[in-house]
């Protein structure tokens, strides 16, 4: 059964249908993120030939260990963001109809050419759904950068067809492998700029403040849940795969994603609006993920990845939702509001807490094995880095969560009188839905092998192989 | 030749990119880097002395020098793209245009 | 019995109490007390289990030893005392079964922490313990302390992190009596291990110049909590310099290097920062106006004289440090638990408010009599034997410079001590405590118990002395010498059961003369005499205002390591900043500028390279 193929056409034809039945589009969104999330617990790991050609001349799908697991986060993600938020989609159900085909089309696709036009579709939609509640001017700015970027990926491609003739992955990580990385240098770094602007990475990501800091509860946990997601999933699949590259272009791209690590969390520190923390902390996150990518630590990547996209979903959607009553995201101006929303104020509290890496939640565990696989690899200032910027975001995260919970000035004992009066009301879907994610948080980090096993066969924490890739070429030349 | 004529082109689209501080200004910028993109691909399936990529009554071997159409199939994609972009952009203008009444990016004020 | 159960157990029960917590406040609180009581036995029950192994979700790894039996045990004791007054405290919180959660699943951290087994254990309850202990703290008056306590603790989180990385990295193994063994051969990898796993006892047990978070953690935290906050968390800070020294080969990787009085430079780098510790912490204390802050900066510097004494390592100093941490666990918590009294009934605790309080509550007058005796180390309290041990170690060693801060400690601690006594205690009653009620029994309990506990372990410290002479034997370190009551030392000996005895006879002799003498008169607190002047403000006539005036003016321009932290911590919010306004224009053009130049250097640097 070509159940993969489905995965896109299916979220593609409803998005047509829901032009022509407008007044249902919510309910066709709905329909799609839930047959999507059906289709992944049948789906087969393989390739999928696409009309007829057959590799490496045509286009392929690709399901194997890794696109799955991107799959599975990318699916659930998106289903639980639509379901959480679901009053605040309003007229874009079509939009987000074709950011689902295209941001699956996006991890399953196995030829270079066909992730430029997913990568197009999904950054257009991108696009438009930062245009909500009149954002226009910033995301004009997303779009003038966005478009930049993906120019430069394309002349990346082209320049690599160029070289080597041939766009699928697989056919290109063979045919590199052989050559001396000097020669990939341009078209590396161009692919890199590219996949830099959408996966947040500084100084590309300047679009980040203005989209996600004024992003409702919809499109703020969309675009750091499940587009980060997405993004930085092919970054992986790029950049430890194909672009295999060699030391002296690794120290710079290391530089770039190791700087925008630090940065990011220095500028989350300076922030004292909610959004913009997050917003902040995500870029740092990103650049991580990044780093571990560049260094060829697949596993340690993707579990950090993974900790990171769904603890920001948590948290985007109080956010956005307080924002959206309130009329404000300033902490000063929000202080006690948990003492009526016990529930949120949890989950919102298991969410920072997982980021932080506390024991007790799975960050605990992708921490830990992100620093045995650098240390494995006897990079030691990394690490240190690493470190160093949890100082800083131990101190942000908890000043925001010491103050969110409790009221009273410096000095006053904590008493309900000093709460602040912005009322928030949460819908019972969100209500539920964030508690289910903090509770698969707290689950999975104390027993994190539930989450491996099923997916990849029998890992151990301090084991740290890398899930193998299932790469075939069926056919010939 | 027409490979240093594109990168200069593409060139221009990012100096208009640094430069411009108008919306529509900005908007064309990209289209300048985009035409330039598209003639490099264009260019990189080039081959000396080929003829077009399709079959005719007199050329109806598949064995000729052809120029590489994967270039071109991919150029048109890339076009159909950037205009998406392009009428996306402008759509945004118009909303700015509505809201701040300038296109001017200087004179609609700082972050926010 | 099984400490894993325990432990899966305890966990459970803080959950349990949460649920319970939300329906009924004071059953959650008391639920706390039976939860401890409970703990407490199980661990006192455990010393027949020394040298077993047990394990936890396949990472956590326990061994019962002499070390961990004994930290426990002193824990726990806090953590049961403490927990007597948390029902008192359940109506004045925002959030009273958020506390008690916190409280348990901390208690469980440190436990765990105790009888770990291998480093990942050590940090994995560290970090459980540090922020389930960060959220109780801003229930008390200030968040901000509560973000310094996190972050200063987090700065030696990183420390174990980096030092756990590192040897897993070298030798594959994590357990801690064997991961280090191989550093006696390498004196500078360990002079960087060393360092950075030192770093998180540094900062947890408050020295200089990581001791910013004490006063503010301690003296904002709510009043219930300050003490297992004094008396058991700052002990984890101990327990890491304890390994630091006795399972690390810190003497014999550096036995090639620099020494300075015999002592290598490292180790006598850290006693300095602890002798610094001392003398910082007894003037602070001196010049403080709140009273749980002038206890708090008295943890300050015992936690100096417990890192100087665990880090001679030899048979009296590491025998004082470790008895030390015994005494000055009891007595913090017992002081800290007499002024929490204090305030549940006056709601102040500066000092300046109160006074007189012997009359209104006798019984809370003498634990903290007690319990401030042994904080400044005179006999016959139990903080004289330790003190006595350490400066024994010091002058033994010859190492004058750090003898001569301990002994400006002890006498400092006498200023410190008499303030809050005299100042809280005695003098007269302020107008506004007029009519106070005493303090219910079940206050009085605990602190009955804690103040017993210092008493004994003063009169009669063999049985301690004996578990530590164990701790020594088990990482190689010669034990104490007891003969009898008495402690055998190379200067002389000390029998604390005849100074008791003598100190006994004093007493009961002045009690005599007191009784048969005539009584003072009591006088109002305007009836002074004034050169013909008339006063009229009772506030500034009262005995605790401006106590140590002159004493204070000496010192009053001291250079502050809180304003440095404050520099550090705007700088970075500069530099976050600058982030900002460079990077995240809402001109694309600028950002346009940067990948411009980036891809202008890249293209020049392929060229050359």
């Amino acid at each position: 059964m070509n159940l993969q193929i489905l995965l896109i056409a299916i979220p593609l034809l409803l998005a047509f249908l829901s032009l022509l039945l407008k007044k249902q589009s919510n309910n066709l969104l709905l329909v799609a993120g839930v047959m999507n999330v059906a289709f992944l617990t049948i789906i087969q790991k393989g390739t999928t030939v696409i009309g007829g050609f057959q590799p490496p001349f045509g286009i392929t799908l690709v399901v194997d260990n890794y696109s799955f697991m991107a799959l599975v986060v990318l699916n659930i993600l998106f289903l639980t963001t639509i379901l959480m938020s679901r009053n605040s989609i309003e007229e874009y159900g079509s939009v987000l109809l074709v950011a689902m085909a295209g941001l699956n089309g996006m991890i399953l696709t196995g030829d270079i050419f066909n992730l430029f036009v997913f990568l197009e579709i999904t950054s257009i939609t991108a696009y438009i759904l930062a245009s909500k509640n009149n954002n226009y001017k910033n995301a004009f700015h997303y779009l003038v950068i966005g478009t930049l970027g993906s120019g430069l990926f394309l002349f990346g491609i082209a320049l690599l067809y160029g070289m080597f003739g041939t766009l699928n992955m697989h056919d290109l990580s063979i045919r590199i492998a052989d050559v001396d990385s000097a020669v990939i240098v341009l078209p590396t770094f161009m692919i890199f700029i590219g996949l830099a602007v959408e996966s947040k990475l500084m100084p590309f990501s300047s679009w980040v403040k203005g989209v996600l800091g004024n992003a409702d509860d919809i499109v703020a946990p969309l675009i750091a849940g499940s587009y980060a997601a997405t993004s930085l999933f092919v970054f992986g699949r790029l950049f430890s795969q194909v672009l295999v590259i060699d030391s002296s272009l690794k120290i710079l791209l290391l530089t770039i994603t190791v700087v925008t690590l630090v940065l990011g969390e220095f500028a989350a520190f300076s922030k004292s609006k909610i959004k913009e923390i997050l917003l902040f902390s995500s870029i740092g996150q990103a650049g991580l993920v990044a780093t571990l990518f560049v260094s060829g630590l697949v596993l340690p990547a993707v579990l950090q990845l993974i900790n990171n996209v769904f603890s920001k979903v948590v948290l985007f959607t109080i956010t956005g939702k307080i924002a959206k009553d309130t009329d404000t995201d300033e902490i000063a101006e929000l202080r006690g509001i948990f003492a009526d929303h016990k529930i949120i104020g949890v989950s919102f509290t298991i969410a920072s807490l997982s980021l932080l890496g506390l024991p007790l939640f799975f960050g605990f565990y992708s921490k830990i094995n992100v620093m045995f696989g650098l240390f494995s690899l006897n990079i030691y200032l990394i690490p240190a880095l690493i470190l160093f910027s949890t100082i800083i975001e131990g101190a942000y995260f908890i000043r925001m969560l010491l103050n969110l919970w409790n009221t009273g000035e410096e000095g006053e004992k904590s008493k309900l009188e000093y709460k602040t009066d912005k009322i928030v009301s949460f819908s019972k879907y969100k209500k539920i839905g964030v508690l289910v994610i903090s509770i698969v948080i707290v689950l999975m980090g104390i027993f994190p092998s539930l989450l491996l096993d099923n997916l990849y066969g029998d890992k151990t924490l301090l084991n740290e192989n890398n899930p193998e890739y299932i790469f075939e070429i069926k056919g010939g030349m | 030749m027409i490979q240093y004529f594109s990168i200069i082109l593409m060139l221009i689209g990012i100096f208009g990119l640094l430069i411009d501080r108008n919306i529509l200004k900005l908007i064309v910028s990209l289209n300048v880097f985009e035409i330039g993109l598209n003639l490099f691909i264009v260019s990189i399936g080039f081959v000396n002395n080929g003829i077009a990529p399709i079959l005719t009554a007199n050329n109806s071997s598949s064995n000729l020098n052809f120029v590489d159409p994967l270039p071109q199939a991919l150029v048109l994609t890339s076009i159909v793209i950037g205009l998406g972009i392009t009428s996306l952009g402008l759509a945004f203008a118009r909303k700015i245009y509505k809201e701040y009444n300038t296109f001017d990016l200087n004179e609609m004020g700082g972050n926010n | 019995m099984d400490l894993s159960l325990m432990a899966i157990l305890l966990l459970i029960g803080s959950f349990i109490t949460y649920f319970v917590s939300r329906s009924n406040k004071k059953v959650g609180s008391y639920l706390t007390i039976l939860i401890t009581l409970f703990a407490l036995m199980y661990v006192y029950i455990l010393k027949n289990n020394i040298g077993l192994t047990y394990e936890l979700f396949g990472v956590i790894t326990f061994k019962v030893t002499y070390l961990g039996w004994y930290f426990s045990i002193i824990m726990a004791t806090v953590y049961f005392s403490a927990a007597f007054f948390n029902p008192f405290w359940m109506e004045k919180f925002l959030y009273p079964s958020q506390y008690n959660l916190m409280y348990l699943l901390s208690f469980l951290g440190t436990i765990g922490l105790f009888f770990s087994n291998d480093l990942l254990t050590i940090f994995i309850f560290w970090e459980i313990t540090v922020w389930t202990s960060t959220f109780i703290i801003p229930l008390g008056k200030s968040r901000k302390a509560g973000v310094m306590y996190f972050v200063i603790s987090s700065i030696g989180s990183m420390g174990l992190l980096f030092t756990l990385m590192l040897m897993y990295n070298k030798v594959g193994t994590l357990e801690i009596s064997k991961v280090f063994n191989m550093l006696a051969n390498e004196p500078k990898l360990a002079s960087i291990v060393f360092v950075m796993f030192i770093l998180s006892g540094l900062t947890k047990m408050g020295i200089f110049p990581f001791h910013i978070w004490l006063p503010q953690a301690h003296g904002n935290a709510p009043n219930t909590f300050s003490p297992v906050l004094s008396g058991g968390l700052v002990k984890m800070g101990g327990f890491i310099t304890f390994l630091s020294v006795g399972v690390f080969p810190a003497y014999e990787a550096f036995k090639d290097g620099l020494h300075i009085a015999g002592i290598p430079i490292l180790i006598y780098i850290m006693m300095l920062l602890g002798a610094v510790s001392i003398i910082v912490g007894t003037l602070m204390a001196i010049k403080s106006e709140d009273a749980k802050k002038l206890l708090a900066y008295s943890s300050v510097a015992n936690g100096g004289y417990i890192l100087i004494g665990i880090l001679l390592a030899d048979q009296l100093g590491l025998a004082g440090g470790m008895m030390h941490m015994l005494n000055h666990a009891f007595a913090s918590a017992a002081s800290f638990l007499a002024i929490a009294v204090v305030a549940y009934k006056t709601n102040t605790t500066k000092i300046s408010e109160l006074g007189g309080m012997i009359h209104k509550m006798p019984v809370t007058y003498t634990v903290f009599l007690i319990s401030i005796i042994s904080l400044a180390g005179i006999p016959p309290m139990g903080g004289f034997v330790s003190k006595w041990l350490i400066i024994q170690a010091l002058a033994d060693k010859g190492l004058l410079l750090i003898a001569f801060a301990a002994f400006f400690g002890s006498i400092g601690s006498f200023l410190y001590v008499f303030r809050p006594l005299s100042a809280v205690f005695l003098g007269q009653v302020a107008e506004r405590n007029e009519n106070l009620t005493p303090p219910s029994n079940m206050m009085r309990v605990p602190m009955i118990f804690l103040a017993g506990l210092v008493l004994y372990f003063g009169v009669l410290p063999r049985g301690v002395l004996e578990i530590i002479g164990k701790i020594q034997a088990s990482v190689g370190i010669t034990p104490v010498e007891l003969n009898g009551q008495a402690i055998m030392a190379v200067n002389g000996n000390l029998d604390a059961l005849k100074v008791f005895v003598i100190f006994g006879f004093g007493f009961v002799l002045a009690l005599l003369l007191f009784l048969a003498f005539k009584k003072p008169r009591k006088v109002d607190l305007m009836d002074t005499y004034t050169s013909a002047e008339f006063i009229y403000t009772k506030e500034l006539y009262h005995y605790a205002h401006d106590f140590y005036a002159p004493f204070e003016r000496l010192y009053g321009n001291h250079p502050s390591v809180e304003k440095w932290a404050d520099q550090i911590s705007y700088k970075v919010k500069e530099v976050g900043d600058l982030v900002n306004k460079v990077f995240f224009n809402f001109n694309p053009s600028l950002s346009i500028l940067w990948i411009t130049v980036l891809i202008v250097i890249i293209y020049l640097g392929g060229v050359i390279i």
